[in-house]
């Protein structure tokens, strides 16, 4: 088989990039591994989504519905779903389905594959390893798939919007949440979510705050927790027993890189290093989505990948331009940038940024040498959003500095 | 009722190598453990080496059965199927008489292939070697293996080759009447003329039941990072710190699965295989000194396994107390590289014959589907399509993988069960995307609901209710 563009997942990122990628003439193969297009959307069950995209309020699945009708119209789209890719090579992509191995030969490929939890291992939760201690992935599969409770009382670790969501769902379906614990001193999910999702149920949230150890043998018992100091070393004189019979992680998400295993990756995002065209090191192979860079909103997801599938197609026909690179980096109080790389094109570089710190009332400031090339105010900001910044390079030197002006 | 030549207590490695053995050798035989699957003691949580034999001190019986188990292990692991690696052991340091007096001991336990590398040659095997490190002892015959798939695959050809086993079976009882013992659970009976009590860390609680001797035993704790598959380039073979007076150190080593292996830990302990900080934080530290790369943030996993020591030897004797029953105790490291020569000695110390046939039937091979050549696949997939779909996408296994591990002769129902046999849930996601399919496809091959599907043992349910009104 034969196709300018493959691309690997079949969720948000994957549709939008599939889409622009046939509207931009090329011939498309998506290859979803589960039995439905929508990823971790179709668990999402709870609203909130696509404000920005459709300017409309949508649930996860309502959302994943609409770009799928979207790419059903595009005729130039091939789907596989239940389908695995296990390796790739040299633009040449090796899947697996019931009908067997195969080989698929792309002009381009995108990696849009998404993002993993982090594990119990990744923090390195001590004490036992019982029966009851997941992510909450797992947990909201459970719930809003299967229809099960993982517990009666629960303990969520970690204050990411997955775990936020989690603790309404949980309560809403019978469950208990007794207390979500975070170790840093602010909550890493969106704001919107501790007030609609904790403070209107009820649910403490315990900053500074984290498991010292899981208790139980083949069941989880309870935990040991307490408070952590500056470095995040446990006080021991703090420690404490809370019964639970299910402790849910929700401590961060991973870039699902692995498939490609001599991607450049950006130690910040733990996601590939792109240039404006979001092309990664390895020639022809793109990436968008979370395995880029982990997103807030599922809508950022669709406008960001819609143009790695632009760009993919125009790589496929050879219309791209890498004359005159511009370095991209990250300055004051900016954790990364995402891209790395920019060309003088003529087009304008939509660079993505976290900010290392809480901010008010500041400029954000992309420069190159003593040149301003692009401002924006912020009247509040936080590192749990990802913010959008619009550059003019036509006047860029070698290097475009993104940073919060003092 | 059916009376026994022999029932074994405890599942881990010795009491599955004694279960094949006899079996094979024709006796009836039974085999029980309190678990729901063999091998969940320290037989599934060590660094699964088969050690060369020179750590040993001369005229033990460790330092004896070990070469002996060492020589067996190649035509055991091809008579298994199992995969199995001759990597080789370097112990490192910098002082040149203790890897002299280890070279000596090694000699005198009568281990081949064994020889003194200094900086430049420690270098050519192991480039990263920490600067610290000038001096070695490289022994050439040790071996990587998955101790948990070595116990499964010997309780599996138990079974074919006419054993019983009866997992979760918690003894209540035990009488002797006219040479005949008679053992209970809540549920079951079994009658048996001996019985051999390989019960790991529960031996003198299954010695107090029988009346046999009890044995003074301490636990220690070894707790283990397991590092993610991309790096297992950091150790071609196993390497040690020279030992201590209570343990071989902080090792790095391979794993047959394509991890790396850092730990462990030996700490006096309770039974229990918890994590802790403090012991995870001194395998950190330990580790370092090995080698100048070892990246600990890619761990996947973390554990813990607890050996029993009885004073230095292992403890391997007929009871004076009862007829017809030996005990094996104490038997930690090296008890799994020295596993089928302890099971050998056993049943010739019982006064029985150890005379495996050649003609017991042959196991099937635990072949993944990704592990398979291009025609191999498609013939699996022509049987059964369930083989085209990945169900963990760490390790690449499939649907058609998993349920082959449920139809093997040894019928477990339990999620770590099935990642024992073919890895899923093993990788670096540890269970996260496939956890849940895992127990589906469990619960549809066994017929049971979803909230009877464990992690491991009794009560270890992770699906609870229904959520309100029910499932869907």
């Amino acid at each position: 088989m034969n196709f300018d563009v493959v691309i690997i997942g079949g969720g948000p990122a994957g549709m939008s990039s599939a889409i622009a990628s046939a509207q931009n003439g090329s011939r498309v193969l998506l290859v979803e591994r589960n039995e439905a297009l929508g990823g971790v959307l179709n668990q999402c069950i709870h609203s909130g989504f696509g404000l920005h995209y459709y300017n409309e309020e949508l649930t996860g699945p309502e959302f994943a519905n609409r770009l799928e009708n979207e790419l059903k119209k595009e005729k130039n789209i091939e789907v596989l779903i239940n389908t695995f890719v296990t390796s790739i090579k040299d633009n040449e992509v090796t899947i697996v389905n019931s009908n067997g191995e195969q080989k698929v030969k792309a002009k381009s490929i995108i990696l849009a594959t998404g993002a993993r939890e982090k594990t119990a291992a990744n923090i390195c939760l001590t004490g036992s390893r019982p029966a009851g201690v997941m992510t909450a992935g797992t947990a909201q599969k459970m719930v809003n798939i299967m229809g099960k409770l993982p517990g009666k009382d629960i303990v969520i670790l970690g204050s990411g919007d997955i775990g936020l969501i989690m603790a309404r769902r949980l309560v809403l379906e019978g469950a208990n949440v007794k207390a979500v614990l975070e170790i840093n001193p602010v909550t890493s999910g969106l704001r919107r979510n501790v007030l609609q999702c904790l403070d209107d149920f009820n649910i403490p949230l315990l900053l500074k705050t984290t498991v010292f150890s899981v208790v139980g043998e083949n069941k989880i018992e309870g935990i040991l927790y307490g408070n952590v100091d500056e470095n995040y070393n446990p006080i021991k004189s703090t420690e404490k027993f809370m019964k639970c019979d299910c402790l849910i992680l929700s401590v961060g998400l991973t870039p699902e890189t692995d498939l490609l295993p001599d991607l450049k990756i950006m130690k910040a995002t733990g996601g590939a290093e792109i240039n404006e065209y979001y092309m990664t090191n390895i020639k022809n192979v793109f990436s968008a989505g979370n395995v880029l860079h982990i997103h807030d909103l599922v809508d950022n997801v669709c406008l960001e990948s819609a143009l790695a599938g632009k760009y993919a197609s125009l790589s496929a026909q050879g219309k791209l331009s890498f004359s005159s690179p511009i370095e991209v980096a990250s300055g004051k109080g900016i954790s990364y940038v995402v891209p790395s790389v920019c060309y003088k094109n003529g087009e304008k570089l939509i660079a993505k940024f976290r900010l290392k710190t809480k901010i008010t009332r500041k400029n954000i400031v992309a420069k190159s040498g003593s040149k301003v090339l692009a401002k924006k105010f912020m009247l509040a900001g936080t590192p749990g959003e990802m913010v959008t910044f619009e550059i003019d390079k036509s006047s860029a030197e070698k290097q475009i500095v993104v940073e919060v002006e003092e | 009722m059916k009376i026994y030549d022999t029932l074994i207590i405890g599942a881990g490695v010795i009491g599955s190598f004694l279960a094949s053995d006899l079996a094979r050798s024709g006796y009836s035989v039974c085999l029980v453990d309190k678990a729901a699957d063999v091998s969940t003691g320290a037989s599934k949580a060590n660094s699964g080496l088969i050690h060369a034999g020179f750590d040993a001190k001369p005229n033990t019986l460790k330092a004896k059965l070990n070469v002996e188990g060492n020589r067996m292990y190649p035509l055991i692991a091809k008579r298994l199927s199992l995969p199995i690696k001759k990597v080789g052991t370097l112990v490192v340091g910098s002082d040149k008489k203790v890897v002299e007096n280890l070279y000596a001991r090694g000699m005198a336990n009568g281990v081949k292939n064994l020889s003194i590398l200094q900086r430049d040659q420690i270098k050519e095997i192991v480039p990263n070697i920490n600067d610290s490190v000038s001096v070695a002892l490289h022994a050439k015959d040790s071996y990587i293996i998955s101790p948990y798939l070595l116990t499964i695959s010997l309780a599996d050809e138990a079974i074919i080759n006419g054993a019983d086993i009866i997992l979760n079976f918690d003894i209540k009882s035990v009488k002797r009447e006219s040479g005949i013992f008679t053992i209970k659970s809540a549920e079951k009976t079994i009658c048996t003329k001996t019985i051999i009590n390989s019960a790991g860390a529960g031996v003198n609680e299954v010695a107090k039941l029988i009346g046999s001797e009890t044995y003074p035993i301490v636990f220690r704790r070894g707790e283990y990072f397991v590092l993610d598959s991309t790096e297992s380039g950091i150790a071609p073979l196993t390497i040690f710190p020279l030992p201590s007076e209570h343990s071989k150190g902080v090792l790095v080593t391979p794993t047959i699965d394509g991890n790396i292996l850092v730990g462990p830990t030996s700490y006096e302990s309770d039974s229990s295989t918890i994590t802790t900080s403090v012991g995870l934080g001194y395998v950190r530290e330990n580790s370092a000194s090995l080698l100048c790369n070892i990246n600990l943030k890619k761990s996947i996993r973390q554990f813990s396994g607890v050996r029993c020591v009885v004073g230095d030897d292992f403890v391997i004797e007929k009871s004076k107390k009862v007829d017809g029953v030996l005990t094996l105790a104490g038997i930690c490291s090296p008890g799994l590289s020295a596993a089928p020569a302890i099971s050998k000695y056993a049943i010739n110390l019982l006064g029985l014959n150890y005379a495996p046939s050649e003609n017991a039937k042959k196991i099937q091979p635990y072949t993944l589907f990704k592990n398979c050549s291009k025609p191999e696949k498609n013939e699996l997939l022509s049987k059964n399509k369930a083989y085209g779909k990945i169900i963990c996408k760490c390790e690449n296994i499939t649907e058609g993988d998993i349920l082959m591990a449920l139809d093997r002769p040894l019928k477990i129902q339990s999620i770590d069960g099935v990642k024992r046999r073919v890895r899923a849930g093993m990788g670096r996601c540890q269970g996260g995307f496939c956890m849940l399919a895992v127990a589906n496809i469990i619960a549809k091959k066994r017929k049971i609901p979803l909230e009877e599907v464990l992690k491991e043992n009794k009560n270890s349910n992770f699906i609870m209710f229904d959520i309100r009104g029910g499932a869907r």
